[in-house]
């Protein structure tokens, strides 16, 4: 009897050795995966730069138009060449207690323009000089740039910690509406808001259908995206359980190594374009879920083009210039396509490869941890692949992801583009603002669609799964903007 | 009683004849019939989460499971008794040696060896069956070792050694019939668990690669969405049950009806 009370004992105690402090009471956000980098400059994946959103203020924000608003800093346009960054009143400061300063701001903007593993180093890459001019920043530019605030989208954090580098990733310290309290056993991080102490845990969970579950048996409270489209229709028929949906932003392509021979060929990629049914994809596999892409900008942001046709399903065109390639049943077309370990995308990969199978297209698919898979895109280990852009709010995605000097590793030039009049017409739309640069986005648009860099798939509607809360809102760009207000019931 | 799992495996190698002979697709993608329940929309056992056939990949994984277990089987067994009888024939340091060899294999677990084995070669069913094949022949050369040396000192053996009869003719004809009994209860039994091993190693995507059925790959992509349509694993993994469970009970009943010391007691 004693032993079996002993035993007991230490297995009470082992139990509430693995329930981690102050986690009980907080709300849980089951998400697929774990934020790689909790820097607010330098972090690349989607998870990452959302839970950033909510540990950084930024120095400029965006309104719902997509117009940049102040955010710690107010900007003064003294010309194109030259701006004054002043601090916006007081901003709040940063959650050890220390204010923001324009040290803090001045540094945000080097490490933005000058670390080599920044995603931003393209777009800024003019600031010339940052410097101290009374209770301001000057900023000068080596090229007129009407439009620099947009690009100050950047999460800022204190320059000490900038300055240590990747500690700032691990320990993160922002002036956002949550602090951060610490990491998770299982990859997953803690989360306090600032406002009111209400916790947040992000709990990693790969597996669907576990998500699924733990929503279901109440053991988290909020999922959002990355699950099967059937799975959430089944979710939100239970009382408890409710459906939020809003039209996203995130966009989904095919893209091609421009530099393969295969691939190469604008008019393989043309009957790829044509053989793909996106309409039946969507219908069926997101049932509905989603909008159709032309371009990667959504429909009715200022820069995306109003007018440019989708490209259409056509099997027997697609048959027909694959037989002007020389390809057909003798030869068939063989292209091998990359894409991540994902059930869902590895679904879409297989109904894109039963359509192009139609058109006499062998398509092998490979699909990839996300490391392995994401690294041999950036080294350009590819004929074709599947991913998406998540977040974008900016025309200045295309110098990052079209412009020949984006090339990785210093952009994301993914399918080695190049085309002196796209980087042409990039770099006289920069110059220029808004009301004058609209022409030359649709004239990129118009060039990029036509020598089909990448086959604009859907831009998929992002799909909020809560319980226990009060009323939520997803985000056009799948941000969590949504938790700063979160009421938990 | 001991028809039913006789029936069952009949009716397994018909469904797998009809996997190889029928102009079934099991391949085949139909965006409208995406997670079909069972009789609906034409199909059988509904349709999966591509809208193929449940049933066609169902003859087709059962095709892939009963091909792979009857190599895996009939290499070991040959392989297995081969090592054994000579083993048990020869004695000496060949006897020592190989009893070690069977005791390093048996020290290790069949299953996760099979694993490692096909990681190791790479997936497809090629390998799966020489995986398999690779672990099963211990089973069956420790039960033919062992077998040998109680019958090589049998009258009838001893005549055919003073007859001048050569090992390998003594061993094929006045041994090896003599095995034959035990040796097939345990293919019934190695029968079982190849299926379950092919089915385990396609689960984990050792075994057969997609879009190509088998068991273990139907309910492995079927977990994902159990919730929504829990066909798509209750349908191979019931199958799978039945066949293991029907070659094990004809395994025991084959041995019951070998084994005479059993038969002979009131």
């Amino acid at each position: 009897m004693a032993r079996l009370i002993r035993l007991l004992a230490i297995l009470v105690l082992l139990s509430l050795g693995g329930c981690r402090e102050g986690t009980s009471d907080a709300l849980v956000f089951a998400v697929a995966s774990s934020p790689s980098a909790l820097h607010p400059l330098l972090a690349t994946d989607a998870v990452s730069e959302r839970i950033n959103a909510l540990l950084y203020r930024p120095l400029v924000d965006f309104d719902a138009a997509d117009r940049p608003v102040p955010g710690v800093v107010r900007w003064q346009r003294i010309d194109d060449r030259h701006y004054r960054l002043a601090l916006n009143g007081s901003p709040v400061p940063f959650a050890d207690g220390s204010p923001v300063t324009l040290d803090d701001v001045a540094a945000t903007l080097r490490t933005a323009r000058d670390h080599p593993a920044s995603p931003h180093a393209g777009t800024l890459k003019h600031i010339v000089q940052i410097r101290h001019e009374g209770d301001a920043l000057r900023l000068n530019l080596s090229r007129p740039d009407p439009r620099l605030p947009e690009r100050l989208h950047l999460g800022v954090a204190p320059a000490s910690r900038l300055e240590e580098g990747g500690a700032l990733a691990r320990d993160p310290l922002g002036s956002g509406a949550f602090r951060f309290l610490g990491w998770q056993a299982d990859g997953g991080v803690l989360l306090a808001r600032r406002a009111d102490g209400l916790k947040l845990r992000f709990a990693v969970v790969p597996d669907p259908t576990m998500r699924a579950l733990k929503l279901l048996h109440g053991e988290a409270q909020l999922v959002q995206n990355d699950l099967p489209f059937e799975m959430v229709e089944r979710l939100a028929r239970d009382p408890a359980i409710t459906l939020h949906e809003t039209p996203g932003t995130t966009f989904s392509y095919l893209g091609f190594n421009l530099e393969d021979s295969v691939t190469g060929d604008r008019l393989v990629r043309q009957a790829i374009a044509l053989a793909i049914d996106r309409e039946a994809i969507v219908r069926h596999l997101f049932r509905g879920h989603t909008r159709l892409a032309t371009t990667l900008l959504v429909p009715g942001h200022w820069a995306a083009h109003p007018g440019l046709a989708p490209w259409p399903h056509d099997p027997d065109r697609a048959r027909a210039l694959l037989a002007e390639l020389g390809y057909g049943p003798q030869r068939p077309l063989r292209i091998t396509y990359k894409t991540s370990t994902d059930p869902f995308r590895l679904r879409i990969a297989a109904v894109i490869q039963a359509q192009l199978a139609k058109v006499g297209i062998a398509l092998t698919i490979r699909s990839h941890e996300w490391g392995t898979f994401f690294g041999d895109i950036k080294a350009g280990r590819f004929q074709m692949y599947s991913l998406s852009w998540v977040g974008i709010r900016s025309p200045d995605i295309y110098r990052h992801i079209f412009h020949s000097a984006s090339l990785p590793p210093g952009g994301a030039n993914r399918g080695r583009y190049r085309n002196p009049d796209v980087d042409a017409l990039i770099e006289r739309a920069e110059r220029l603002p808004r009301e004058q640069a609209v022409p030359l986005y649709r004239a990129i648009q118009e060039r990029v669609h036509r020598d089909l860099v990448y086959v604009p798939l859907w831009h998929e509607n992002n799909l909020l799964l809560s319980r226990g809360v009060g009323a939520v809102a997803p985000r056009r760009d799948g941000s969590y903007g949504f938790l700063e207000a979160l009421e938990k019931k | 009683m001991n028809r039913l799992p006789a029936l069952i495996l009949g009716g397994w190698a018909l469904l797998a004849l009809g996997g190889w002979i029928l102009p079934l697709t099991p391949d085949a993608i139909g965006l409208e019939r995406l997670f079909a329940t069972p009789l609906s929309k034409g199909y059988l056992l509904g349709g999966d989460e591509l809208g193929r056939s449940v049933a066609e990949r169902l003859a087709a994984g059962g095709g892939i499971s009963l091909l792979v277990a009857v190599l895996s089987v009939a290499f070991s067994a040959v392989l297995g008794t081969i090592i054994g009888m000579l083993a048990g024939y020869l004695g000496g340091w060949t006897d020592r040696v190989i009893s070690r060899l069977i005791e390093v294999f048996l020290a290790f677990p069949g299953l996760l060896l099979a694993i490692a084995l096909a990681a190791f070669l790479g997936p497809g069913i090629d390998n799966v069956v020489i995986a398999l094949s690779a672990m099963g022949w211990v089973g069956y050369a420790r039960l033919s070792r062992n077998q040998v040396l109680s019958l090589r000192h049998r009258e009838h053996v001893l005549a055919a050694v003073a007859l001048g009869r050569a090992p390998p003719a003594i061993m094929a004809y006045h041994l090896l019939p003599l095995l034959l009994a035990p040796l097939l209860v345990e293919a019934s039994f190695g029968l079982a668990s190849a299926v379950v091993a092919e089915a385990g190693l396609s689960f984990l995507g050792l075994g057969v690669q997609p879009p190509q059925a088998s068991w273990g790959s139907m309910i492995r992509e079927g977990v994902r969405y159990l919730l929504v349509a829990p066909h798509l694993v209750l349908v191979p993994g019931i199958a799978l049950s039945l066949v293991v469970l029907a070659a094990n009970t004809l395994g025991d009943g084959l041995r019951d009806r070998l084994d005479v010391t059993s038969r002979s007691r009131p």
